[in-house]
């Protein structure tokens, strides 16, 4: 466990220092929201808001792919990725360490986009932004799972760029089905649906217990 | 210190249809070190990384103190220090060796680290990032990172490459101190004269196979046995 804290700790410190990732994230997710804007029949506004759920969680997901793609590549300079493989802790706590810090870091892009899309699409979602945030965070947490090892897998890999969304699109389809569905209800009925929550719930743990499980064999040469 | 014994049997290791290794043995007393020389290709890195439990081999056995080299009780016992750093460049000295105590459950990181930063002649660098040092400073920051736990094996990859002269003589006077803590050394080296001074006994390697193995040798008789393995290679 502590070598998880060690490793969100370090990956949180450095992402702080550079800020390379964040501001990354945002200006792309930002610039989603825009080509929503311009792409849409009529632009984004009340009479789009139907689309907005999905395509907000299209924005999240693109950023994240940006984002969890370079999750790794620190790792790569002077080969730091052989420091963590070193370490004598079970090689769980690693991908823990690095998923939680892929998902701190994604947070404030979200959170960003959220509000640049209330605004577009002239919705307030100040009434339900606590079981808004908690939503994202169930989505966030299955994206970042499996986003943690693919981007892991990816990184050593000729392709990486092209790899990443290969190997992780697929097995996103319930995390954006679940999510998708849950912040539908929530913006229409301001209630938090029982059904997709529970989709994201066991997928995420489904994913955090694989993930945990094989990312012994990821760092392996 | 009590120094780990390494025991390799029949290591063969591939990547795709290359054979970096073929049937190698070897066999390290605790206390004891060990050059491994050879040409460029000749498997002596792919070696160190399977013996630091980083990689796994397609056939054989490796074990440190009777553990496969790969789990943890084994990964416990190495220092790794490799050609390159292992090392965050955003990070401070003394935040890198933190975090490696950290990983490795050091009790009390800060007072290791600063220790270390000490025992490396980095105390006055310690809170810069290792973006800005020279590659000698990051040499020493990298050792004292593949100390930071206290190792009974100690693996280094050519830890000589691109230092100066001092850093070169300096380097040799803290690994012969690890020698005599009784440690055991792996070295992986071109330095001969180097190899000479700090092994007790030596491995040449020529395209993943032995070629060569010896005791208490001479940089002559070693760079003897060198120039025949890079023959061979040719």
């Amino acid at each position: 466990m502590n070598v998880g804290l060690a490793i969100f700790w370090k990956d949180v410190l450095i992402e702080w220092r550079s800020r390379d990732r964040v501001v990354a994230m945002l200006l792309f997710s930002l610039l989603v929201v825009m080509i929503f804007q311009f792409s849409l029949p009529g632009g984004a506004s009340a009479d789009t808001q139907v689309y907005a759920p999905g395509l907000l969680w299209v924005a999240y997901v693109l950023a994240a792919l940006f984002g969890l793609g370079r999750a790794f590549t620190l790792e790569l300079e002077n080969d730091a990725l052989s420091g963590l493989a070193l370490a004598p802790a079970e090689r769980g706590w690693v991908f823990l360490g690095k998923a939680l810090a892929n998902l701190t870091i994604l947070a404030p892009a979200q959170a960003a986009t959220a509000f640049a899309f209330g605004l577009f699409f002239a919705l307030d979602l100040t009434a339900v932004a606590a079981p808004l945030a908690g939503i994202v965070l169930l989505g966030s947490l299955g994206l970042c799972s499996v986003g943690t090892l693919f981007s892991a897998v990816a990184v050593r890999t000729r392709f990486r760029e092209v790899m990443l969304p290969l190997l992780l699109l697929p097995l996103l389809v319930p995390i954006v089905s679940g999510s998708v569905r849950a912040t539908t209800v929530l913006i229409a009925t301001g209630s938090v649906p029982f059904e997709p929550i529970q989709l994201l719930v066991v997928t995420d743990v489904a994913y955090l217990i694989v993930c945990f499980l094989t990312f012994d064999y990821v760092l392996d040469e | 210190m009590n120094g780990a014994r390494v025991t390799g049997c029949s290591l063969t290791k591939r990547f795709g249809h290359a054979v970096a290794l073929d049937q190698l043995s070897l066999e390290l007393a605790p206390g004891e070190s060990l050059a491994v020389l050879g040409p460029n290709g000749a498997g002596k890195s792919t070696l160190l990384r399977l013996l630091a439990g980083l990689a796994r081999p397609n056939a054989g056995t490796i074990e440190i103190d009777g553990a496969p080299a790969h789990r943890r009780s084994a990964r416990r016992r190495i220092g790794y220090i490799g050609h390159a750093t292992l090392l965050y460049p955003a990070l401070t000295a003394r935040e890198n060796l933190v975090f490696a105590a950290r990983l490795y459950g050091v009790p009390d990181p800060a007072e290791r680290a600063a220790q270390l930063l000490e025992d490396a002649e980095l105390g006055a660098a310690a809170d810069e990032q290792v973006a800005g040092f020279s590659r000698g400073m990051a040499q020493r920051a990298a050792i004292a990172r593949g100390l930071v736990h206290d190792p009974a094996l100690v693996l280094l990859d050519e830890p000589f490459t691109g230092l100066d002269r001092s850093a070169s003589e300096r380097l040799l006077v803290r690994l012969a101190t690890l020698r005599r803590e009784g440690r055991s050394l792996v070295l992986v080296t071109h330095e001969l004269a180097h190899a000479a001074q700090l092994a007790d006994a030596s491995l040449v390697l020529a395209k993943g196979r032995t070629v060569h193995t010896g005791r208490g040798e001479d940089a002559a008789s070693l760079e003897d046995a060198y120039l025949a393995a890079v023959e061979r290679a040719a």
